[in-house]
Order: structure tokens, then sequence, then C-alpha cells
């Protein structure tokens, strides 16, 4: 009698044993096939993080205009393709006053120009470096310049690499995002509205207000973030085109797209615009002019006195230790472009907490009054 | 107008339709077929099993509900804390319509007692209209005061009636 449990303590063991083991290869098999299901969403979407991005600014900003059509009892589509329509006859528009611009001048004016800007901006660090040098004698003779001249080379050389391929890209862009931006335009309401309504009915009309005070934050905050930036653009290509500094549109973007970027963005965007005046126009009065348009016109009179007070509200300002990180895991994830749009991705999410706990508390509130009501 | 020429003019299965249910409701009477379909992208179509809860007293309200099929009940609670029940409402009916307009907490308990399928207007959804459509938001916003008028209106009346009531007695009790 002694000698029959064993054999079944040893079925059980091995039946554990091999449950064990299916199990733990069925979890590894589950692991590795998510994770290459991972890899395979990886891949098949990398191209696409652009254009929806690019599309989904469209959107917001075109959204009062299909609006404004559909007052006028038009339905939704043919506003849309309404706005398209004045969009396209303004461009055709600008190009027939103004005439294409001449891209291929300006990319090789770039390319000779450039590594000019750079060894100018090298000399200036070494000699720099030279004169700290002689007062920290102590200090280890860290090669900024190497590292600076290699850094230079590689962007020089990704330029001239991908120029090919960022052609085929933008090609792309312009088929890509407004067929993206019709459907937003059209459809996201549906959209939105299948998504919450798949939410259970005792927070069915919770969901659905929080939803609303939430979308309605968060379209104004991005329409005028995406207004701010085009407004300083502007201002800082008219500032500069007074001048006789070359690249004034280019600079306009860059200024307009750093300044995306709270507290830092504005100074990353200044720099290569007060670099191209010191090499081509030396530290004259154009160039102080240039500052000023950058730092005073643009930045203190523009942003902070009109632009920031009027378009965006106090509710999105975020402490800059969050405006740092937000830069630093934006870069770790989708490097520049990850960098410039982390912060405002930060701001939408504070503002979303914010309005859901606003929501709460009141909920909470009405709570207690009727519950000190009734007793 | 002639029953021949409406009849011609209604598309088969209107009857059916979302729309069609709206416009039986009093609030949205004065509603036309465009505006009813206009009404029918706005309203959320939701489905309660019974004993499920819709809503309950002291939750934020935004909106209010029509019953398309099924019962729903009103219960309030008394001085001692007790349910009362206050109306078993059915297909047709609506409630909720306060809440509408203003953010207040709800002052019931709505409760589906059997299988329902409820069609919610909340305030979300009028909001979003006012900005778009504004001619046709201002109609359904009018149907639904008429409604409110009437009840304040009907409520005032049987408060007169009550006072007049209590002052009569009171005289007949003094001499």
């Amino acid at each position: 009698m002694t000698a029959l449990p064993r054999p079944t303590g040893r079925a059980k063991n091995l039946v554990l044993f091999l449950v064990l083991s299916a199990g733990i290869a069925t979890g590894i098999t589950i692991f590795s096939s998510a994770s290459t299901i991972v890899e395979w969403v990886e891949t098949a979407t990398s191209g696409l993080f652009l254009p929806v991005l690019l599309s989904l600014i469209v959107t917001f900003l075109l959204d009062p205009l299909v609006q404004f059509f559909e007052r006028t009892q038009i339905s939704r589509t043919t506003s849309i393709f309404a706005v398209y329509a004045i969009f396209l006859i303004v461009f055709i528009l600008l190009l027939t006053l103004i005439g294409p611009p001449n891209w291929r001048s300006m990319l090789d004016a770039l390319q000779a120009d450039f590594p000019r800007y750079i060894s100018r901006v090298l000399e200036y660090l070494n000699s720099l470096l030279a004169s700290v040098h002689n007062q920290f004698p102590y200090l280890e003779n860290y090669d900024i310049s190497g590292k600076v001249r290699q850094w230079a080379q590689e962007f020089l050389g990704l330029i001239l690499l991908e120029t090919p391929r960022s052609a085929m890209r933008i090609g792309s862009l312009f088929l890509l995002v407004p067929l993206f931006s019709f459907f937003f335009l059209r459809d996201s309401r549906r959209i939105m509205r299948n998504l919450i309504s798949l939410t259970p009915n005792r927070y069915f009309e919770m969901v659905l207000d929080i939803y609303d005070h939430v979308s309605w934050q968060l379209a104004n905050f991005i329409r005028g973030r995406i207004l701010e930036a085009m407004l300083i653009g502007l201002v800082v290509w008219l500032g500069l085109s007074l001048t006789d500094i070359r690249y004034a549109p280019l600079l306009g973007v860059i200024a307009g797209v750093t300044n995306l970027v709270p507290y830092i963005g504005p100074i990353v965007g200044m720099i290569p615009g007060l670099v191209i005046a010191l090499v081509d126009l030396g530290a004259g009065p154009q160039f102080w002019w240039i500052f000023c348009v950058y730092l005073l016109i643009a930045q203190v009179i523009l942003d902070n006195f009109i632009l920031i007070p009027i378009l965006i509200s106090r509710v999105s300002n975020l402490h800059p230790l969050w405006v740092i990180l937000a830069i630093v895991m934006g870069g770790k994830l989708y490097g520049v472009l990850g960098m410039i749009i982390g912060v405002p991705i930060a701001s939408v999410i504070k503002i979303a907490i914010l309005e859901i706990r606003h929501y709460r508390s009141n909920f909470n509130s009405a709570r207690e009054i009727l519950t000190n009501h009734h007793d | 107008m002639n029953p021949l020429w409406s009849n011609i003019f209604r598309k088969p299965g209107y009857e059916g339709t979302l729309a069609y249910f709206l416009g039986t409701v009093p609030t949205f009477a004065n509603l036309g077929r465009r505006d009813l379909s206009f009404l029918a992208t706005l309203v959320h179509i939701r489905n309660y099993n019974p004993g499920e809860t819709v809503f309950s007293e002291g939750d934020i309200g935004s909106g209010m509900y029509i019953i398309r099929s099924g019962k729903v009940r009103i219960e309030m609670k008394d001085e001692q804390g007790q349910d009362q029940i206050q109306a078993d409402l059915e297909t047709g009916d609506f409630f909720g319509e306060i809440a509408l307009t203003t953010p207040k907490h709800r002052i019931a308990t709505a409760t589906a007692t059997e299988q329902t399928v409820l069609v919610g207007l909340f305030r979300a959804d009028v909001l979003d209209a006012i900005r778009k459509h504004p001619a046709i938001a201002s109609k359904i916003l009018l149907g639904l005061t008429r409604v409110l008028s009437e009840r304040l209106q009907h409520a005032g009346l049987r408060l007169r009636e009550q006072s007049y009531a209590h002052l009569d007695s009171v005289n007949k009790d003094q001499p």
C-alpha cells in the first residue's frame, strides 16, 4: 500500500513538470511572437509617423474653416473639398505669381556655404579653447573642435545622401497628408463617437463630458501652438529679409519650428541665424538688428507679450524640469522630431490630466453636498 | 395635406428609423424631417439590462434620455432615506432633461426595469450642434424650452390651487 502513492506522486511530478514546461514554452512562444508582432508593427508604421503627425496638424488647423463652411448648410464632405480647393487655388496663384522656388540652387549654395560656416565656428571655438587653456592650464585638453568637425561632416554627408531620398519622401507627403487629413476631418467625430460608445453605461455620461472638455482644450492648445510657430517664423523671415542675410526663409522656418520647445527652443533656433550673420556680415549694425529681431521682436514682444497671452492658456505651462525630461525622452524615441514634439505632447498629457481631475473634484463635491443635504 | 400625397412623399421604412421615432417625442414635435435626421446623428443609443442603473442620485448629469423601448423607473429618496417610486416611464417618455442645459447633479435615480433601449441626448453634443448648425440647434432647444415651460406653468397652477385650498381650510377653521 505504501508503494502505491509513490508512483502517483511521481506521476504527479511528471504531470506538473510537463505542464510547467508546456507553460513556459507557450509563454516563450507567445512572448517571441509578440515581440515579432511588435517588430512587424514597428516596421509597418515606421514611415507613417511623420505623415500622420502632419495630417493631424493640418486637421486641427483646417477644422475651424471646414466648420465655417458647414454652417452654411453645406455637407461636411463638400465643405472639406471647398477648403481644399481654396488652398489649391492660393497655392497655384502663389506659384504663378512668385514662380516655383529654386530648390536646386538653394541646395547647391547651402552645400557650398555650410562647410564655410562650420569652419568659422571651429576657428572661433579653437580660439576660445586656447584662451580657456591659457587660463586654466591644468585642464585636460578636450578636443571640442574635432568633435564639432566630425559632427558637421556627418551632417553634411547626411544632407548629400538624404536629399534624393527625402525628395521622394516629401513627394509622398504631398500625397499622403491631404488624403489622411481629409479622412481625419470627415470621420474623426464618428470614430471618436464609436470609441466612446464602447464605455459601460454607468460611466458613459462622465466619459462623454470629460472627452468634450479635454478635446476642446486640446484643440485650442494645438491650434495655438501651431499658429504661434507660424507667426514667429513669418516675423523672423520678414525681419531677416530686411538685411542682406541669405537663407532668410530657411532661418524663419527653423525659428518657427524650434519655437515649439519652450525655454531651449528659441535659443537653439537663433544660433544658425547668428552664425550666418557673423560669418557673412560681420559684427556690424546688421548683426545687431538680426539679434534684435530674434530676441526682442520675435521672442519678447511678439511671443511673450502678444501671442502667448492670446493663444495659449496658463494651464499648459510646464515646469522646466518636465520640459527637459520631455525633450530628452522625445529625443530618445524619435530623434530631432521627438525633441520638438516631446514638449507639446507632454503639455497635452498635462491638460488631459488636469481636466479629468477638475471634473472628478466637481463630481465629488456635488456628491458631498447632496449627502449632507440628506443628513 | 391629402393623405394620398403624404404617403407618396414618405419613404418606405421611414417609420422604423430613429429620426421618425424622435419626431414622435413631444420635445421634438416641431422639427422638420431634415432637422430630425440631423438630430439622429447627435444622439447616442444605449442598451440597458433589467435592473441596470441609468443614473443615480448625486451623479453629475449631462443630458436627457428618451425611452425607445422598455421601461424605466424613477425613484427619489424621502426624508428617511427610503426610495420612493416617482414614476414608471414607457416608450416615448423622456427624463433627465433638466441636466441638458445646466451641469447639475441628478435629483433622482433612474433604473431600467426590463430590457431597455434609451436614446441619449447630451450637453456636449448639443454644444457641438450649436457651433456647427445654430439654426437646427435652436429649434431643438426651443422644443425643449416649450416642454419645460409648459411643465413650469402646470406646476405653478397646481401650487396656486393647493395654496388656495390651504387658505380655504384655514378660513374654515377660524370661525
